[in-house]
């Protein structure tokens, strides 16, 4: 493979102790799609950041079109026809979609014309991405999905030859990803080299080449998308038999209720849950699937007695638990992991320690002892595996998946009598999602009533005891795991009630 | 933290250099001498026994307004009500005085103490009550209840509370020897001083150590994990614009007292204010506005005694004061910025 366009040799990059990349050596062809594939931290970013100029290498060369290059910054690496996609977006959201894709000319922030020249060679990838876009409409008034395809065409405009993507698919929906596949296969097919950051599987199943596996800073494989089985791609990510196999819990031995939903309707910010009914049983893990945004926040916040609800009622093993929060905390024997725990989870400006202490904030004494709650932090920590393992920063400074972590370890960590977990593994690699699913399991195995949100289906037909499905803030259907059909599911999850059923 | 306090330090060090050359072209503006002048201010503000003793009268209220800004700024709070919570202050202890001036010193300075620090924790508490209950903002709401309270002491001193023997001026009876705030070090500096050092001092350990500053920053930082862990936002708003005021309400109590004797139009020159800045520049830290409210103190008692001796207006040392504050808060803005950029 003399012919490739850009090869990474040797990197080696060191933050502080910690070595991010370690003799990693890289080829990057035309034409193809990369998935750069790895656990988090296993310094796949890195790299690729490193390639767009915004690191400098500690070591190593890069060369393009077989010339040596050094790129200072990333406006150097995009003059030489490298663009990234981060996961984070870098949009203006009070500009329109047109604004947003002028200001990155080179020549902005000077006065940008607005020939129709000028407006044509802005929006000549838009439309070809998603001619649904209106350019006109401000970026705030767009989803998730569509700012990344903004600001896919926003690189893509600056004739980018290598696209690069950082986990792009966390965020979208599943239509949204199958679109984003499409995408990404068709700019292959032009000659355009693709590099796809991921920790999924299904993102490499549906549309790689090639695949190049890291694990702590190093290369451990590369091969053919077709050479691999998803087994041996588990296997080289986390280190052979590091995934051990997980076993759902014993069904509850008996069908006594003892968390009872009865008629509840709530709602926060114009988002519903209506009517809603179940039972779940000591011990037993009652699955809620569905299409994310179909009221799944509204439930778990009901449930948690976070909101009051319109009507209807929660019952734990006879107390009404409804509307609670407002005598009063969350009462200790619930856990509630609520989905993104940097708005509903954490205090962004409160050190680990702190955060790890809140939901035995009020039993502190009125001078609390700083060591006791920096020493319980740091056993937590040490459990849970969360990194950095330093009680005195800020939860800000976390990313996603040790946020997700941290929170897990505040309130798995005792005994509850029901779990409400919602997203409980989002941004999480498979080893930590391990993790917490055994937690949980642990849980439910002591006795713990468990009411499982997860748009994972494939976890929630091999763990959870029941399914159900919500969609459009109403409960479709409920069956057990055993016999439930993935069809019947994905018609439930898309609102048809099951005919003649 | 090495390169925080580096940002402290440029940010002094800036803010200084940035404010001695202004005030040299202002100075300069203005026909007088620049650095001779500089050095006079400082001279009567802090060069002497009297000079410092005047200056920890005017610092006096403003570290008190300052405190009430800051303790609800560490909910998130921002509140400009200091003017008004003194003079409503001011208003409720003279009430005290006007209606029993015969009492004893022992009931009647404890009283009328007690009346104006509640009648500022009333007078915040109404702003507090307006944010927790019907979300009204509290900049807002405290900014228009200055006018309020200032425009009630003119209508109380111009009518019923007027001293018929004044000649027309209006204030009320000067207030008896009982209804004077003690001085301290037999200057005109008196105890509200000692007062507003010891609840800096109190309140930096409250929030700094105790579980209720604990709750603070978490109620700060994201209600809703702080209703899960049964934190109240209603309570401790109503908690922090009433403690608050009660210093913005002492500090307007003790300047009526102490220092005019009687109640009267203009009893506070923009102390409420000035301690909002203080406690901006003091990045909202109890401790650290103690200084900053005796320097500010003695920039306004230099302005006083500069027009005495060297005829210039004492509007000079206002326009002073408002180039140190842009200065120092310039500066301290762009060190953090420089240092965000390239740290």
């Amino acid at each position: 493979m003399g012919d490739a366009l850009v090869r990474l040799s040797s990197i080696r990059k060191q933050f502080g102790s910690v070595v991010a990349n370690d003799d990693v050596s890289l080829a990057i062809n035309a034409g193809e799609v990369l998935a750069l594939l790895g656990e988090n931290g296993a310094g796949k970013s890195t790299l690729m950041k490193i390639l767009y100029g915004f690191y400098m290498p500690d070591g190593g060369w890069i060369s393009m079109d077989d010339k040596s290059v050094s790129f200072g910054s990333p406006r150097d690496a995009m003059a030489a026809g490298i663009g990234m996609v981060f996961q984070q977006f870098s949009l203006v959201p009070a500009l329109s979609v047109l604004e947003n894709l002028l200001a990155t000319f080179p020549d902005a922030p000077w006065p940008q014309p607005r020939s129709s020249s000028r407006v044509k060679a802005a929006l000549r990838w838009l439309i070809r991405l998603a001619p649904n876009i209106d350019p006109g409409s401000a970026v705030r008034t767009l989803s998730v999905g569509e700012r990344q395809l903004v600001e896919l065409a926003k690189v893509l405009n600056l004739d980018a030859r290598v696209v690069i993507l950082d986990e792009p698919t966390s965020v979208l929906t599943p239509a949204e990803t199958e679109r984003l596949y499409g995408f990404i296969r068709t700019l292959a097919t032009e000659g355009k080299a693709v590099v796809l950051i991921t920790h999924k599987l299904a993102d490499v199943a549906a549309c790689a080449d090639r695949i190049v596996v890291m694990r702590g800073g190093r290369v451990v494989d590369e091969a053919r998308a077709e050479e691999r089985t998803p087994g041996a791609l588990v296997d080289a990510m986390v280190g052979r038999g590091a995934l051990g196999s997980l076993s759902p819990p014993t069904p509850p031995s008996n069908d006594l209720p003892q968390l009872q939903v009865r008629g509840l309707s709530a709602e926060i910010e114009r988002r519903y849950v209506h009517n809603i009914s179940f039972d779940v049983a000591a011990g037993e893990i009652l699955g809620i699937a569905g299409v994310s945004g179909n009221g799944q926040f509204t439930l778990a916040e009901a449930l948690a007695g976070l909101i009051p609800v319109s009507a209807g009622d929660v019952v734990l093993r006879g107390v009404s638990i409804a509307s609670h929060v407002q005598d009063g905390a969350i009462p200790d024997d619930i856990a509630y992991i609520p989905e993104r725990p940097l708005d509903n989870a954490v205090v962004a400006e409160l050190d680990l320690a702190l955060n790890l202490a809140l939901r035995d904030a009020r039993r502190l004494t009125f001078f609390p002892a700083r060591e006791k709650i920096v020493q319980r932090a740091r056993e937590l920590m040490e459990r849970y595996n969360v990194r950095p393992a330093q009680p005195a920063r800020e939860a800000s400074s976390l990313s996603g998946g040790n946020l997700q972590k941290l929170v897990i370890a505040r309130e798995l960590s005792g005994k509850v009598k029901l779990l409400i977990a919602c997203y409980p593994t989002m941004g999480l690699d498979a080893l930590a999602a391990q993790a917490v699913y055994r937690e949980m399991f642990r849980q439910a195995a002591e006795g713990a009533c468990v009411v499982w949100i997860s748009e994972e289906l494939d976890d929630l037909l091999s763990y959870a005891h029941r399914i159900a499905v919500i969609h459009n803030g109403a409960i479709m259907g409920i069956v057990r795991r055993d016999a439930a059909d993935r069809r019947a599911l994905g018609r439930w999850m898309a609102g048809k009630a099951m005919e003649a059923a | 933290m090495k390169a925080a306090s580096k940002v402290g330090f440029v940010a002094i060090v800036g803010g200084c250099a940035t404010f001695l050359v202004a005030a040299t072209i202002f100075l300069f503006t203005i026909g007088q001498p620049p650095l001779a002048t500089l050095a006079h201010m400082a001279i009567y503000a802090f060069g002497d026994g009297y000079s410092l003793s005047e200056s920890l009268v005017k610092a006096t209220p403003i570290l008190l307004c300052a405190l009430a800004v800051i303790l609800p700024a560490r909910l998130g709070l921002i509140t400009v009500g200091g003017e008004g919570q003194l003079y409503f202050g001011a208003l409720t202890g003279t009430a005290v005085v006007v209606s029993f001036p015969a009492q004893p010193m022992f009931i009647l300075l404890p009283a009328m103490l007690l009346a104006g620090a509640i009648g500022g924790a009333i007078w915040s508490g109404i702003a507090g009550l307006l944010r927790a209950k019907c979300n009204v903002n509290e900049t807002i709401s405290t900014l228009l209840m200055n006018y309020v309270a200032v425009l009630l002491v003119s209508y109380a001193i111009y009518g019923a509370w007027k001293d018929p023997t004044s000649l027309g001026w209006p204030a009320t009876i000067p207030f008896p020897k009982a209804a004077t705030v003690p001085s301290v070090f037999g200057t005109r500096v008196h105890a509200g001083l000692v007062v507003g050092v010891v609840a800096a001092v109190v309140l930096h350990i409250a929030v700094t150590y105790t579980r209720w500053g604990i709750a603070l920053r978490v109620l700060a930082g994201n209600r809703k994990v702080a209703a899960m862990a049964g934190f109240d936002f209603v309570r401790q708003t109503l908690l922090v614009m009433a403690i608050g005021g009660a210093l913005a309400g002492f500090a307007g109590i003790c300047e009526t007292s102490a220092i005019q004797g009687r109640l009267q139009a203009g009893i506070s020159v923009g102390y409420g204010l000035t301690g909002f800045l203080v406690a901006w520049l003091s990045g909202q830290h109890f401790l650290r506005a103690i200084p900053i409210a005796i320097l500010i103190g003695g920039l306004i008692a230099a302005g006083d005694a500069l027009q005495l001796y060297s005829k210039i207006p004492s509007a000079s040392a206002t326009i002073l004061q408002g180039l140190l504050f842009v200065a120092a808060l310039g500066a301290g803005g762009l060190a953090g910025r420089r240092n965000a950029r390239h740290g």
